[in-house]
C-alpha cells in the first residue's frame, strides 16, 4: 500500500490544537488557583519615633526588612493558604507581626507564610522565626535575629546584632556595630565588617572573618569542630591568640606576625596547640579557638 | 532644705509636684537639678519601653543558669512536702501540668550544670594535683564518675521526653533539631572522652560546658514546640 504524506496544514492543525486547548485551560485554571492559596496582606503604619518591630513566624517562610526614608512601617505578608494566618498590630512604635498556625493538621507546603518588612531606617527588630531566610537590609538599630533552621543575610546593617540559631548560617556583609552568633550547626560568615566587638560561636559550624579590626575592638571566633579562618589586611593591628585542643593551626601569614609587643609572655597550656602574636601595634584583640578543628590565620591579597 | 532632703522628698513623693521649699532648694542646688534631670530622662525612657513580652522558657533556664553560675542566686532548696500528702504524691501532682513540668526540668537541668561546673572546677585542681603524684591509668579511674555526671543525667533524662514530643514529625525544622541534637550529642561525647584523658584541659571544659548548655536549650526549644504542635 502505498502512504500518502498529510498536506503540511492538516499537520500543523492537527498538532496545535491539543496545544493550545491545553494552554487555554491552564490560562483559566491559574487565576483561580492563585486566588484560592497565595494570599496576600498589607498593611501600614504611621510611627513617630524610633520603632520596634516584632516579629514571630511560626510558620515556615521568609522575612524580608528592608528601609526607606518614611516615618512608616509596611508590612506585606504572604501565605500560601488559608491554613496560616496574620496577627498584626501597633502599640505606640511598636509593631507586632506573628504568623500563626490555623490547622495543625497542615501539611508543611500549607504552612507557608512570607514577610516583607520596610522600615525607617532607624529600626529595633526582634524578628524570630522556624525555617526560611531573615534578610535585613540597611537598617540600623539593635536587632534579635532567631531562627531553628533558616539562615540570616544581613548586609549593611548596624548596632548591637545578635544572632541565635540551631542550624541556619549567618552571613553578615558590611555589618558594623557588635556582634554576637551562636549555633549549633551553623556558619558564620563575616564580610568587609565595621564590627568593633564580635563574639562568634558554633559547635560544629564554620567561621570565616574577612575583613579589617578595628582598633580597641575585641574578637573572639570559636568552633568545636569546624574551621576558623580569619584573613587580615598588611594595615591591621592586633594581638591574636589562637588556640585548639586537638585541632591545627594554620598559621599563613607568619611574616606579619611578630612576637608580641607589650612585653607579656604568653605560654600555651600543654593541653592546647597554641598560636600567639601581635599584628602592626597589637591595638585590636582578637582571640580564636576550637576543639579539634583547624584555624587558619592568613593575609588578604 | 539640703540635698539629701530632696532626695528624701522624692523618695516619699515622687517627682511631681515638688513641694515649695524643695523647688526653692533646686533653684540653688545645680547637683539637685542635675540630680532631678537625670531622674526624669530615666522616668520617660521607662515610658517608652514597649510592653511586656513573655519569653520562652529556654530564656528563663539560661538566665537562671548564668544568675547561679555568678553566685547572685543559689538553687532553692528542698521542697518539704505537705504533711497530708506523701512526697511523690505531691511531685506527681505538680507535674500533671505540662508547663510546670517543662519548667522544672528546666531548672533542674541549669541547678545540675551549675552544681556540676561548680564542683567540676573545685576538683580540678585536686585533680591537677593527683594527676602529678599518681601514674595516669589511676587518674583515669578517677576522673569519669565527677565530669559533668549530674548535667549528663539531667540532660539524658529530658531528652526521650523532648525527642518524643517531636517524634512523629516530618517537618523540616523537626527534622533540622534532631540533626542539631545529635551533632551536639557526638560533639559532648567527643568532649568527655577527651577530658578522661586530659582532666585539666580547660579549653575542652570549656567547649563541653558550653555544649551542654547550648543541648539544654536546645532540649527546651524541642519542648516548646511540641507542646505548641500538640
Amino acid at each position: 500500500m502505498e502512504l500518502t504524506p498529510a498536506r503540511p496544514g492538516t499537520w500543523a492543525k492537527r498538532n496545535i490544537l491539543p496545544v493550545l486547548g491545553a494552554g487555554l485551560f491552564l490560562w483559566s485554571a491559574a487565576p483561580a488557583r492563585g486566588a484560592g492559596t497565595g494570599q496576600n496582606v498589607e498593611r501600614q503604619f504611621k510611627i513617630t519615633g524610633r520603632p520596634v518591630v516584632v516579629i514571630h513566624n511560626v510558620a515556615n517562610g521568609r522575612i524580608d526588612v528592608k528601609s526607606w526614608k518614611n516615618s512608616e512601617v509596611d508590612v506585606v505578608g504572604t501565605q500560601s493558604s488559608n491554613k496560616v494566618g496574620f496577627d498584626i498590630e501597633q502599640a505606640g512604635d511598636r509593631i507586632d507581626v506573628t504568623a500563626t498556625i490555623l490547622d495543625p493538621a497542615a501539611q508543611p507546603l500549607e504552612l507557608e507564610a512570607d514577610l516583607q518588612l520596610t522600615v525607617p531606617e532607624e529600626t529595633e527588630l526582634q524578628l524570630k522565626t522556624e525555617t526560611g531566610l531573615i534578610y535585613v537590609e540597611q537598617v540600623m538599630g539593635d536587632m534579635k535575629l532567631e531562627s531553628y533552621a533558616g539562615d540570616v543575610h544581613l548586609k549593611e546593617v548596624s548596632g548591637y546584632i545578635i544572632v541565635k540559631t540551631t542550624g541556619g548560617s549567618l552571613i553578615c556583609t558590611q555589618c558594623a556595630g557588635k556582634l554576637d552568633f551562636s549555633s549549633i550547626g551553623g556558619n558564620a560568615q563575616i564580610l568587609q565588617p565595621q564590627l568593633n566587638n564580635v563574639n562568634l560561636m558554633t559547635t560544629t559550624g564554620n567561621i570565616l572573618f574577612d575583613g579589617d579590626f578595628i582598633r580597641t575592638g575585641l574578637y573572639s571566633m570559636k568552633s568545636g569542630k569546624g574551621l576558623v579562618e580569619v584573613r587580615f589586611s598588611s594595615t591591621d593591628s592586633f594581638d591574636l591568640k589562637a588556640q585548639t585542643a586537638t585541632g591545627t593551626v594554620d598559621n599563613q601569614a607568619s611574616a606579619f606576625l611578630k612576637p608580641d609587643s607589650h612585653g607579656v609572655k604568653h605560654i600555651a597550656s600543654k593541653f592546647t596547640h597554641g598560636l600567639f602574636g601581635t599584628v602592626g601595634m597589637g591595638l585590636a584583640k582578637v582571640e580564636l579557638s576550637s576543639y579539634s578543628g583547624t584555624i587558619r590565620i592568613m593575609k588578604r591579597d | 532644705m539640703q540635698c539629701k532632703d530632696i532626695e528624701l522628698v522624692l523618695e516619699q513623693e515622687g517627682l511631681e509636684p515638688l513641694p515649695e521649699d524643695a523647688r526653692a532648694h533646686l533653684a540653688e542646688c545645680r547637683d539637685c537639678r542635675n540630680y532631678i534631670a537625670d531622674l526624669t530622662s530615666l522616668v520617660d525612657a521607662a515610658k517608652k519601653l514597649p510592653s511586656e513580652i513573655t519569653p520562652p522558657d529556654r530564656v528563663w533556664i539560661s538566665l537562671r543558669a548564668q544568675l547561679e553560675a555568678e553566685g547572685i542566686i543559689r538553687t532553692p532548696a528542698e521542697i518539704v512536702p505537705a504533711e497530708s500528702a506523701s512526697w511523690w504524691q505531691s511531685i506527681s501532682a505538680f507535674f500533671r501540668n505540662r508547663v510546670l513540668a517543662t519548667a522544672m526540668v528546666g531548672i533542674l537541668i541549669a541547678a545540675a550544670a551549675v552544681f556540676q561546673i561548680r564542683s567540676d572546677r573545685a576538683t580540678s585542681a585536686l585533680d591537677a594535683r593527683k594527676s602529678v603524684e599518681t601514674p595516669r591509668p589511676q587518674a583515669l579511674q578517677e576522673v569519669p564518675s565527677g565530669e559533668f555526671a549530674g548535667t549528663a543525667q539531667a540532660l539524658k533524662d529530658q531528652e526521650p521526653l523532648a525527642t518524643g514530643m517531636i517524634l512523629a514529625s516530618t517537618s523540616p525544622v523537626d527534622a533540622s533539631l534532631r540533626d542539631n541534637l545529635k551533632k551536639v550529642n557526638e560533639f559532648i561525647a567527643d568532649c568527655e572522652r577527651h577530658l578522661k584523658e586530659q582532666p585539666q584541659d580547660e579549653l575542652t571544659r570549656e567547649y563541653l560546658s558550653a555544649a551542654y548548655q547550648q543541648k539544654a536549650e536546645l532540649l527546651s526549644a524541642m519542648i516548646e514546640r511540641g507542646r505548641s504542635m500538640n
